[in-house]
């Protein structure tokens, strides 16, 4: 049986290192603030009013809520990078020798992943909503609920990669490729009115489309969805469980027995 | 009494390279238990079968009450370990390091406060207990490691190498709260291929040499058991013949004779007092000039001596 105070035990030192972390986390927060006081003000200004009206009026609120997407889904991301730096310092042979069962170690290190990250994007996802507005708050609140199970779906996805690769170079690589894909064919930084029908379609299926999809019409900017919110909550469930589920049975393999060494 | 650790035919293998053999061993509640070796005998590998990190290949172990195959979940709750490495991330502090261990074992957070500072003081890393892991010296790492054990007091603690890298003030303090530890309710079982260590501080010891178990039994006893009780150790001035050496042995009651170094023979005899006149004379008449001759007791290096026929520096270099 699992127990849930070992279950947030585990999760707790997963949010705890992150916070240790301080330049990434400093950094971070200053690409974000450059990404739109820089990029997003300047891009703005140079679309035509035909642009404008394909993300809903205002390209500017469309950038600003797709960054804070694209943030959540790099801070998540990182869970991963941490599996293979302890890993590389044997700490994963100490978490292994703890009193508490494999599932409760594997289902912490998901949530905690997942939880980091939605805790250090929030102020900017506050941020975010100052500069957009909120139109309807329960609207908002769903969207946070879909975000949050979305920032577990990504830890779980980024485990799911650390464990299925041995190297942490080429998981530093793969991450990069994924990366560049998974945002880019997207709708967090440009409108799906825009894209080849090639992108288009496999840019209706990617996660990141829901999550920014889910927050746009949690702040207002419905006029720019690709389809129902509930189709994009439908999507981030699905996202979460399967990567959740995966990420979960994979660890839990992988370290069982001395898998990982 | 039943045993509180049981292994057996415990067996680890790495692809082709057996690091553990059909080990059988017993351990006694409340005993400290030397596992005595060099790098590389298996001594780790079969301490991290016992905390079920590692699956054996044949065989299990007997945690307690349960078998570490079928109920490692359960073995854990009874085991703890220090380990040779210190296992710690680079940006974290001592006190997050062993809050966090504490907690994990259970402790109330009021128990966890005082066992914490309790540790960090008696290891003289309480002024560092906010401090990033990543700027301490090895010895401090090996200090933050082994203040987990001492917290979790775990009924059965696992100490691998614990005074490695430590300075010789820093060690006794480490033996005395092992000894704490075990006089707590503890049983220790503290790998180490320092051969004094596990003389001074283990009431029984087992010799462990690639994978095998060679010998199991008290310090004393394992002592009094090599043939020959007294050790007599010569330095000569110049290198000795292998063909002086077989002469030596030749002489009545000599039991062994093994050059340590080009120039240094140890003599394994019985009434050395008696021998020991033959003996100079014998250096003398073959014209080999003596520098020096001490005796002593045997040590552990002597038992382990006697049982693979290298001392523990010549096997961690094979």
């Amino acid at each position: 049986m699992i127990s849930l105070r070992n279950v947030w035990i585990v999760a707790e030192r997963d949010m705890r290192t992150f916070l240790r972390y301080k330049v990434l986390l400093i950094m971070r927060a200053i690409w974000f603030l450059a990404q739109i006081a820089l990029f997003g003000l300047v891009v703005n200004k140079m679309l035509r009013p035909d642009v404008q009206d394909a993300v809903g009026g205002n390209y500017f609120h469309f950038y600003v809520a797709g960054i804070v997407i694209t943030l959540l889904y790099s801070t998540a991301v990182f869970i991963g990078y941490d599996i293979f730096e302890e890993a590389d310092h044997g700490v994963i042979e100490y978490l292994l020798s703890v009193p508490i069962s494999r599932k409760e170690l594997v289902l912490g290190r998901s949530i905690g992943g997942g939880l980091r990250s939605f805790i250090y994007v929030s102020p900017m996802m506050l941020f975010a909503l100052y500069l957009i507005g909120i139109s309807n708050p329960l609207q908002l609140l769903v969207a946070f609920a879909s975000l949050f199970l979305f920032t577990f779906g990504v830890a779980g996805f980024s485990i799911t990669l650390a464990v299925s690769i041995k190297s942490s170079d080429k998981f530093d690589i793969l991450l990069g490729v994924v990366d560049a894909l998974i945002v880019r064919l997207s709708t967090t930084l440009y409108p799906i009115a825009y894209m080849p029908d090639y992108y288009a379609a496999l840019a209706k299926f990617n996660p990141l489309t829901f999550a920014a999809d889910i927050f746009r019409w949690g702040a207002g900017i419905e006029s720019a969805l690709i389809t129902s919110p509930w189709t994009a909550v439908l999507g981030i469930v699905l996202f979460f469980s399967m990567f959740t589920f995966l990420g979960i049975i994979l660890h839990e393999k992988r370290i069982e027995g001395g898998g990982w060494q | 009494m039943a045993p509180i650790i049981r292994t057996v035919n415990l067996t680890k293998k790495f692809g082709s390279l057996v690091a553990v053999d059909h080990l059988n061993l017993e351990i006694e509640e409340g005993e400290i238990f030397g596992f005595l070796g060099p790098n590389g005998a298996g001594k780790t590998t079969t301490l991290l079968m016992l905390i079920t990190v590692i699956k054996p290949t044949e065989g299990t172990a007997y945690v307690g009450p349960y078998d570490v195959t079928r109920e490692p979940d359960k073995a854990r709750t009874l085991i703890g370990m220090a380990f040779q490495e210190p296992k710690l991330l680079w940006v974290s502090t001592p006190w997050d390091v062993l809050d966090w261990h504490a907690k994990v074992c259970g402790l109330s957070s009021e128990e966890r406060r005082k066992r914490v500072r309790w540790a960090l003081e008696e290891l003289g890393l309480w002024n560092e207990r906010h401090k990033s892991i990543h700027g301490f010296s090895g010895g401090m790492r090996k200090r933050v490691e082994i203040a987990k054990i001492l917290i979790q007091r775990p009924k059965i603690a696992i100490v691998d190498e614990p005074t490695a890298q430590i300075d010789i003030v820093g060690k006794h303090r480490i033996w005395n709260m092992i000894r704490a530890l075990r006089d707590e309710g503890s049983t220790i079982i503290l790998a180490t291929n320092e051969l004094y260590e596990a003389d001074v501080l283990s009431d029984r010891v087992a010799i462990i040499h690639k994978g095998k178990l060679l010998v199991c039994d008290a310090p004393k006893k394992l002592k009094d058991s090599i043939l020959g009780g007294d050790v007599i150790e010569v330095v000569l001035e110049k290198e000795v013949p292998s063909k002086i050496v077989e002469e030596l042995k030749a002489i009545n009651r000599i039991v062994d004779v093994l050059a340590v170094k080009p120039n240094c023979l140890k003599i394994y005899l019985n009434q050395a007092e008696e021998v020991l006149p033959r003996i100079t004379e014998f250096f003398m008449k073959v014209h080999m000039p003596v520098k020096s001759i001490q005796m002593s007791e045997p040590s552990l290096d002597d038992v382990f001596v006697h049982y693979t026929g290298l001392t523990i520096e010549e096997a961690q270099k094979r």
